[in-house]
């Protein structure tokens, strides 16, 4: 049975070196105590994670495959193995994450939760755990994903969720994060908050990946009984960077396996449109943490650019800033027209539609320079039905 | 006598009327609050939202802000309010001395709270905040040292709400602990004004001055009317 071990813990204060902490108005740290304080005793407790193991095997259908991708590994002349997250239940590795949190707001007592989102998968997954736990759930979208995400936005709804178009701002993912937390200020009592990224305040940044590092678990535990080794290579695509701390968690602890990171490059890093946080980002405060963010002379958030809405974000979660630094993971970056490549790459090799999100680690199999003769592991975080629409646009068949 | 600080966004629609406003209403008001606008205020409320959005479109900078403190610091007590981001970004060592150097007295930070704030408490005033969430012990933590004034949020939530909280214990418990004054923050206007006040030092009122700045009428109109709110909250305190 699963049950997190952490490699690389925050100090007792939320920080990862100086990254992550709490910089969130006053009125919401007695919350952020309290969520701490609540985490800390079931963190390592058999009876919670043994409810958990249920609703991961029963409710999302795990463990997913790590499947080896014969046709893609004869080409690379590599062995090439994909972890299913996108044949998780809502399609991709968000439930992981939402499920716990969702247990964790009704264990205390909160009769509400809330969430932002952006091409509306965690949206969608939060809806989806609040329908199954008994919560009201209330969902923030920039107007712009709203009208992007049609589909997820009526999913959420038939999940009797009530979802708030954020007019404010660029009107995409970051201003309806922005949303979300002036709504949690305001009903600071009774609101949970679930964060769909390994950002946001401390303890965000740690449960998050607590949640996510089964996937780490699984596929370390995989690929040792189908090759009887470590892989050479775990690659995930980054937005916040949850499903990549979720897979690389596990491999961060083998010094062997180089973990690499893929950032959203969107028309390309020269372009200034995209969403590379850490490749062409500085370190700064925003949304509650320190880490690296798009942003100006001055200090004012600059808005991103990604294909892919699950990308579409001016920062990345505070850990990841961390091993940036401490070069301790590999952080590279995709363009639009790489990850849209890839994502009829793999669905004409494998027969695997992947999201666009997703499609950004795929395509970097064909970047990764010495390939020949490595195990590779490709986190295929989602599925790509949701951007079926803004693929049938883009591509002429 | 009680306290009016008026909170001011920096540069809308430019730099100089937010010099001539400020000259203006300094014979009711006790102390600015200099706004530096920025692009994720996620403490703020529609109206301050808007004129930050509004201020950054017209291309404010932060330059802006040390220009305007330069011309009204030494007539009227100044704090920079903004986001952490922007001190951080421009360094924070870099940002406390433009204020030594421009007669600033303090900075006013709503996402440094207490723990993050511990390692720049030595640099220069920063005020603390207080919320209604907060309990008793959590108010001592956060006011072992507490500088110029006490920021007392009125409320859970974000500024220009019209919401209310009863705040009688938090006030006479921050009243035992120190004799720092304490001002009330948040959803305070002309008609709300003397209720806030009633057991506490001083008012910050922001949202309430800034709604003028959108309407449409011409300068002098929202300079005028502005100092005419700022005139009735200053006598509805005291």
């Amino acid at each position: 049975m699963y049950i997190p071990k952490p490699i690389y813990d925050p100090d007792e204060r939320g920080h990862f070196d100086k990254f992550g902490g709490r910089y969130v108005p006053e009125t919401l740290m007695p919350v952020l105590f309290e969520l701490e304080k609540f985490y800390k005793n079931i963190r390592f407790d058999k009876d919670f994670w043994k409810e958990m193991d249920y609703y991961y095997k029963e409710y999302i259908g795990r463990p997913t495959g790590l499947y080896f991708a014969p046709n893609i590994s004869e080409e690379l002349g590599a062995k090439i193995y994909f972890k299913r997250e996108d044949l998780n239940h809502t399609g991709a590795h968000k439930v992981n994450n939402t499920i716990g949190q969702v247990l964790l707001a009704k264990k205390m007592g909160k009769k509400r939760v809330i969430a932002e989102t952006g091409a509306g998968q965690h949206g969608v997954a939060t809806a989806t755990a609040a329908a199954l736990l008994g919560l009201e759930c209330e969902i923030f979208m920039g107007e712009k994903d709203v009208k992007r995400q049609e589909l997820n936005v009526f999913r959420m709804k038939l999940l009797g969720a009530k979802v708030h178009p954020v007019k404010s701002g660029s009107r995409t993912l970051k201003d309806a994060m922005n949303e979300a937390i002036r709504y949690w200020v305001t009903n600071a009592r009774d609101t949970f908050y679930v964060i769909g990224t390994v950002a946001g305040p401390h303890p965000y940044p740690m449960l998050v990946r607590d949640f996510q590092a089964i996937i780490g678990y699984e596929a370390k535990a995989q690929i040792l009984a189908k090759e009887n080794r470590l892989p050479d290579y775990v690659i995930a695509c980054i937005g916040g960077g949850s499903n990549a701390m979720g897979i690389f968690s596990h491999f961060l602890e083998e010094e062997k396996v180089q973990c690499i990171g893929i950032e959203a490059g969107g028309l390309g890093i020269e372009s200034g449109k995209h969403g590379a946080s850490l490749n062409a980002g500085e370190p700064g405060v925003l949304h509650g943490q320190m880490s690296y963010l798009l942003q100006d002379d001055d200090g004012q958030i600059l808005e991103a650019h990604s294909i892919s809405a699950g990308l579409d974000y001016p920062g990345i979660g505070p850990e990841h800033a961390y091993h940036f630094e401490a070069d301790r993971v590999k952080y590279d970056y995709i363009t639009d027209k790489e990850a849209l490549d890839a994502f009829v790459w793999l669905s004409q090799k494998e027969g695997i539609i992947p999201a666009f999100e997703s499609s950004h680690a795929v395509a970097y199999l064909k970047k990764l320079p010495d390939i020949k003769d490595k195990i590779v592991i490709v986190n295929l975080s989602g599925r790509g039905d949701k951007d079926m629409i803004q693929a049938k646009n883009l591509l002429d068949f | 006598m009680k306290k009016l600080i008026a909170y001011i966004t920096t540069g809308y629609p430019d730099k100089n009327f937010t010099v001539d406003l400020i000259n203006e209403i300094s014979e009711y008001v006790d102390g600015i609050e200099l706004g530096i606008p920025f692009s994720d205020p996620v403490a703020d409320g529609e109206i301050i939202q808007e004129v930050n959005k509004r201020a950054l479109q017209k291309g404010y900078k932060l330059q802006d802000t040390f220009e305007v403190s330069e011309k009204i610091a030494k007539n009227i007590d100044t704090y920079w309010m903004g986001y952490f981001n922007n001190f951080y970004h421009k360094g924070y060592d870099f940002m406390v001395n433009k204020a030594k150097e421009l007669n600033v007295k303090g900075f006013i930070i709503p996402d440094l709270p207490y723990e993050e704030a511990i390692i720049y408490e030595d640099k220069f005033p920063l005020i603390s905040f207080v919320a209604p969430t907060d309990s008793k012990e959590r108010i001592k933590t956060i006011l072992k040292n507490p500088k110029e004034f006490i920021y007392l949020v009125a409320y859970a939530g974000i500024t220009g709400a019209d919401k209310k909280e009863d705040l009688s214990e938090i006030i006479s418990y921050i009243k035992e602990i120190t004799k720092t004054p304490l001002f009330i923050g948040f959803g305070v206007n002309e008609k709300t004004a003397k209720e806030k006040a009633k057991d506490v030092d001083g008012v910050i009122v922001g949202s309430a001055f800034v709604k003028v700045l959108l309407e449409d009428i011409s300068s002098n109109e929202k300079i005028k009317k502005i100092k005419e709110k700022a005139k009735i909250i200053k006598e509805a305190i005291n």
